[in-house]
């Protein structure tokens, strides 16, 4: 497998990765820095990289900082914030074209250090002058992008299932964070967090594309003020064991479709060695258009144009989602939970078990081929303490047997039923 | 088998037309683990009026290409989702104004997924039961699109910016529109638009382009097909005006989406001075409206706009037009504030500093696009099907003067031609 060998280093108790690679036109850059999801801070964590992006010391400005990614060949740069397990991950992503396609006057990756350490170590943030204009700015920002979730209405139903399955847990808050919290975050109240945050998070940085780990590491040393003391890693806990009896929330707003949601709680997670079989249990479910979701929920009976699950292996949960005419409830739900039913005796095919083994193996395979991807698999070794290459994953995916995802099915639970509808009747 | 050399990209494309009129290109990628095929053909939304040299004219129900894209996957074996995940490959398709495209993206067993690819678009089966049974999925599709404001602002702007030119039908149709579909309204647009001299297919990835096309060339032989006249996509005039001035929808929505068109006068022909025209408009927004320009960190700064804020320019067979927008607070002032420093841009005219970092960061954007084969081959096919060239725009992105720009700027910013779209909250109206 090509995307086996990230080089490994550290500095300033950040883990660095390095795959040298001629096969792009491009160096992709990854810094993720995580910390748990907590209420008390998942607010301001998500506010921070919005502010940062902002300007930094030498192009305090943002349009002086955009400009100069600009001039950079257009380099891409874009942070995002999601949650794996119960961490909390802030990503910024740098995308710069290899010097050797455009006549540039300094090394591409070299600016591009440049610019990262700054937004990290130096942003306008820090300034004075600049602080509360954007605190202030991106405040805004952020509470509209947590007012927008309901704008789309896949997406919303996805999140409120979460949101009621977990309602115990730190899992259950957004990644964006909460609403309610923005006004009450200062601008000294949030400098402190960022200094605080750079100090503690786990942090780290991947480069993927034509250099060498001795290259990255000189240019985080040149270009990454950092004074950090301790490295830290990331301790996984897996979904919480709820004994309850499946729990069914129905909520209204004006919608013309209706939108099922189910979550499903299970103790099998990345590091564990059924993860493979889970795998499976995910893609003969709802993973593909094979699947038994698909197959049952749309082909044979017509009643939804997308029914699919997803497996999230940090957290030990798997989702199950659909669009349905309104009315078509109980019999969409009962479809689903005889294809959840089916799953538990064991009821696959060998057709099922050999085209879901092929089409988790493509996926697998290809994600050599684009380097955020790789970034991306690589990155789950830090999350979860295991280590598990792509050619070890596709190995264990093919020795995966029948009764393997028969005994994997038993730790999938139903826990929640979301149905987002119509006001009719109200 | 042509051999095409873009030394300056490091890319070779090769290239044969087949007897029976099939365009096949590959692009091998050293290194690549995937090969990502698509195969498509020159037929979407818009040619739901045409005519077959000698033949008679045909008028078809709105979201027949789409539909049709949906029901090729049924083959009398099964579906051949099932074929496609047997030999470990993704498979999907989707439909546009004026294409529809097939694809997989597999890592191994390349040739048999190829040929797979190739035998069932060239291989309908249409029942009446089938036909059937696909309308209640595919109106629970149009039902998705309808609860979704982004699609819905998107276009109800064409709407409001075209009232003849069928690019202001929505691609999947109506719940109405595919109620009256048949099978033979099927055959009937599949025997037109699927014949392979209306197709092109694209590979690209780990491929060696010898075998692609020696499997194609086999593949091909073996299958009748007469020849077939020229396809006459017949289109009535559309007027140069808008049709609506604005036009507004109620959704539940955290802040209003608002979307404004500018309708283009001049109707080019598909070619190299539309290409050039695409490019330069392209350019020209973006010097004007890019996240990195004074215009949109003012507008930023005043809560006009946030980050969803975008524009586009589109163009096809008799239509052009730009759109410009996202959510905001206040549609009018955001239209206003735009139309007046537009106009302020239109008498001083675009400064060099600002256009040479706009080029720059396009060819930026280029090589950048070049690094992902799904992009390749879909930017491939569209420019083809626009009888232009992917790879020739580099040059032309080089070639273009600041002259030209700004001359294009006071061109297309007509405010006669606008048209506003709104989504909005029952309660916001």
């Amino acid at each position: 497998m090509i995307m086996t060998s990230f080089e490994q280093g550290r500095v300033h108790q950040m883990r660095i990765h390095v795959l040298p690679t001629k096969r792009f036109k491009t160096f992709a850059i990854s810094l993720y820095i995580g910390v748990p999801l907590e209420e008390s801070s998942v607010t301001k964590v998500a506010l921070t990289p919005f502010v940062m992006r902002r300007g930094t010391e030498s192009y305090p400005e943002t349009l002086q900082f955009r400009e100069h990614l600009d001039d950079m060949y257009g380099a891409g740069f874009g942070f995002d914030v999601f949650k794996r397990g119960d961490y909390q991950i802030v990503q910024f992503r740098m995308d710069v074209i290899n010097d050797a396609f455009v006549a540039a006057e300094d090394s591409l990756l070299q600016q591009s250090f440049a610019f990262l350490g700054e937004v990290l170590t130096k942003p306008a943030l820090k300034q004075p002058e600049y602080r509360n204009r954007y605190i202030d700015a991106e405040k805004e920002t952020l509470r509209k992008r947590l007012e927008a979730i309901v704008n789309d209405k896949i997406r919303y139903a996805a999140e409120r299932c979460i949101e009621e399955m977990c309602k115990n847990e730190p899992y259950r808050l957004h990644p964006l964070g909460e609403r309610k919290a923005i006004d009450g975050i200062s601008s000294e109240g949030l400098l402190e967090h960022y200094e605080h945050w750079l100090q503690s998070a786990s942090m780290d940085l991947y480069v993927v594309g034509d250099t060498s780990l001795d290259e990255v590491q000189r240019l985080v040393e040149q270009h990454f003020q950092l004074q950090r003391t301790n490295e830290t890693t990331y301790h996984m806990t897996p979904s919480a064991r709820v004994s309850r009896d499946v729990q069914t929330i129905v909520e209204k707003l004006d919608v013309g479709q209706g939108k099922l949601n189910m979550g499903l709680r299970t103790s099998i997670t990345y590091s564990d060695d059924q993860y493979a079989a889970a795998l499976m249990y995910n893609g003969i479910l709802g993973g593909y258009p094979h699947s038994k979701l698909f197959v049952n929920v749309r082909e044979k009976e017509s009643l939804a144009y997308y029914a699919s699950s997803r497996f999230d292996g940090h957290k030990g949960i798997c989702t199950l989602q659909s669009g349905i005419e309104i009315e078509n409830y109980e019999k969409a739900v009962d479809i689903i939970k005889k294809q959840l039913d089916s799953m538990q005796a064991g009821n696959i095919s060998d057709l099922e078990l050999s085209q879901t083994k092929a089409m988790i193996s493509n996926h697998v395979r290809e994600l050599g081929d684009s380097a955020f991807e790789m970034i991306g698999y690589d990155f789950n070794r830090q999350l979860s303490g295991k280590s598990r290459t792509a050619a070890e994953l596709l190995k264990q995916v093919e020795q995966v047997t029948i009764e393997d995802i028969k005994r994997a099915a038993q730790t999938f639970q139903l826990d929640t039923i979301y149905y987002l509808r119509d006001r009719k009747g109200e | 088998m042509q051999t095409i050399q873009h030394p300056e990209l490091q890319e070779t494309l090769y290239y044969e037309k087949m007897p029976n009129g099939l365009d096949v290109y590959v692009l091998p990628k050293g290194g690549f683990q995937k090969t990502y095929a698509t195969f498509s053909t020159r037929y979407g939304s818009i040619d739901n009026h045409f005519r077959v040299v000698g033949g008679e004219d045909h008028q078809v129900p709105d979201g027949v290409a789409h539909f049709l894209e949906h029901k090729m996957f049924e083959e009398p074996t099964g579906d051949i989702f099932a074929t496609f995940a047997t030999q470990g490959a993704s498979a999907n398709a989707f439909t546009s104004f004026d294409r529809t495209v097939y694809l997989f993206s597999a890592t191994e067993q390349i040739e048999a997924n190829i040929e797979t690819l190739v035998n069932f678009v060239q291989n309908p089966y249409f029942t009446d039961e089938n036909v059937e049974k696909e309308k209640g999925i595919i109106g629970q599709e149009i039902k998705m699109y309808q609860d979704n404001p982004d699609w819905r602002v998107y276009f109800g702007v064409i709407e409001a910016m075209y009232g003849v030119h069928p690019v202001h039908i929505d691609i999947a149709g109506t719940v109405e529109s595919i109620s009256t579909i048949t099978k033979e309204t099927l055959y009937t647009c599949y025997n037109t638009f699927y014949h392979p001299s209306n197709m092109l297919l694209f590979v690209v990835g780990g491929v060696d382009a010898e075998k692609v096309m020696s499997l194609i060339r086999e593949n091909q032989a073996k299958k009748n097909y007469g020849e077939q006249g020229e396809i006459n996509r017949l289109f009535a005039d559309e007027p140069t005006a808008v049709y609506q001035q604005r036009k507004t929808s109620q959704l539940p929505v955290s802040l209003p989406k608002c979307l404004f068109g500018l309708k283009e006068k001049k109707i080019l022909e598909l070619g190299e001075e539309q290409l050039r025209r695409d490019l330069i408009t392209k350019l020209m927004l973006d010097i004007m409206l890019g996240s990195s320009t004074p215009l949109y960190q003012k507008l930023y700064d005043d809560d006009l706009i946030s980050d969803g804020f975008g524009f586009e320019f589109n163009t096809g067979k008799n239509y052009a037009f730009s759109i410009i927008g996202g959510d905001t607070r206040d549609p009018d002032q955001l239209i206003e504030r735009i139309r007046t420093a537009v106009e302020e841009m239109k008498k001083t005219g675009f400064d060099e500093a600002h256009f040479e970092r706009a080029r720059k960061k396009k060819v930026g954007n280029y090589l950048r696009m070049l690094n992902s084969p799904e992009s390749i081959a879909n930017e491939f096919t569209n420019y083809k099907f626009r009888e232009s060239d992917l790879f020739a725009v580099l040059p032309v992105y080089e070639s273009i003067t600041l002259d030209e720009v700004n001359a294009r700027l006071r061109e297309h910013f007509d405010w006669e031609q606008l048209a506003i779209s709104i989504v909005e909250s029952p309660a916001q109206a």
